[in-house]
């Protein structure tokens, strides 16, 4: 009989699981102020972008003017997520 | 009075009294400052109240690397910011802005700089309350990094308010 991990866990493991705070109008268009998604080992806040904008046109216009932050800082869009991972979606900002 | 770090981003109403108090220089004879403040109209709508929110994790740290930037641009010693977040009414104070430097020229320079940079790059979000009873965020300037923009996208204020009713 084998030893190794059974598939459920393998499963688990390549994937990356990652909270996302939306900020002003995007709390409104996405229908929630935070959102858990599931996304595939070594994903990017692109593939993240793309998984977000499935959930309506306008969810996928805004993030095209969208900012990802991570910690206290914005990152590009080719940077990889880790399981874990607090993001924040910026959209256009009008302060003052 | 020493400068004073205090919160870049504040829940309750801005006090340009301590704004002053923590930002004395003696080696300044130059003040300038600026309060934008809660107008009752925008794009010929009739405004009620605004709701102003951020996030303050990047808002915080943006916000001190503007004035420490405008600063060494300017060569003046003192930039500093605060924006208010909540609920404010028709007049109340959202931003404070105060630039301290030995002469006015720079002083003038700095202090504008500083207001635009902090409108333009700093993660802070306006919802308007209209007096038919409707609301509307106020679009503004993406933060997304240059790399990651379409090419013919512009950073800067670029489109008309788009408003999500709501």
């Amino acid at each position: 009989m084998s030893s190794g991990p059974s598939p459920c866990i393998t499963w688990v493991d390549e994937r990356v699981q990652v909270t996302v705070e939306c900020c002003g109008v995007a709390s409104r268009i996405a229908g929630a102020e935070h959102l858990a998604v599931v996304l595939p080992e070594a994903a990017t806040v692109l593939d993240l972008f793309e998984v977000l904008a499935e959930r309506s046109t306008e969810m996928a216009e805004l993030l095209a003017r969208c900012a990802c932050a991570r910690g206290d800082a914005i990152v590009p869009r080719g940077t990889q997520l880790a399981d874990g991972d607090e993001l924040a979606l910026l959209p256009p900002v009008a302060g003052g | 009075m020493q400068q004073q770090d205090t919160p870049r981003i504040q829940s309750t109403p801005l006090s340009l009294d301590v704004l002053l108090a923590h930002t004395e220089r003696a080696d300044c004879g130059a003040l300038a400052i600026f309060a934008g403040t809660v107008r009752d109209h925008h794009e010929g709508r009739a405004v009620r109240s605004l709701t102003y929110s951020s996030y303050a994790r990047v808002a915080e740290k943006l916000i001190r690397d503007i004035e420490a930037e405008i600063a060494a641009r300017f060569a003046v010693p003192v930039c500093r910011a605060v924006h208010r977040v909540g609920a404010l009414g028709i007049g109340e104070t959202a931003i404070l802005a105060i630039a301290r430097g030995a002469h006015r020229a720079e002083t003038f320079a700095a202090m504008q700089a500083l207001v635009e940079a902090v409108k333009h790059r700093v993660p802070i979000w306006k919802e308007e309350f209209y007096a038919d009873g409707s609301s509307a965020f106020v679009n503004g300037c993406t933060l997304v990094a240059a790399e990651d923009l379409p090419p013919a996208e512009s950073r800067l204020h670029c489109t008309p308010t788009q408003s999500i009713e709501s």
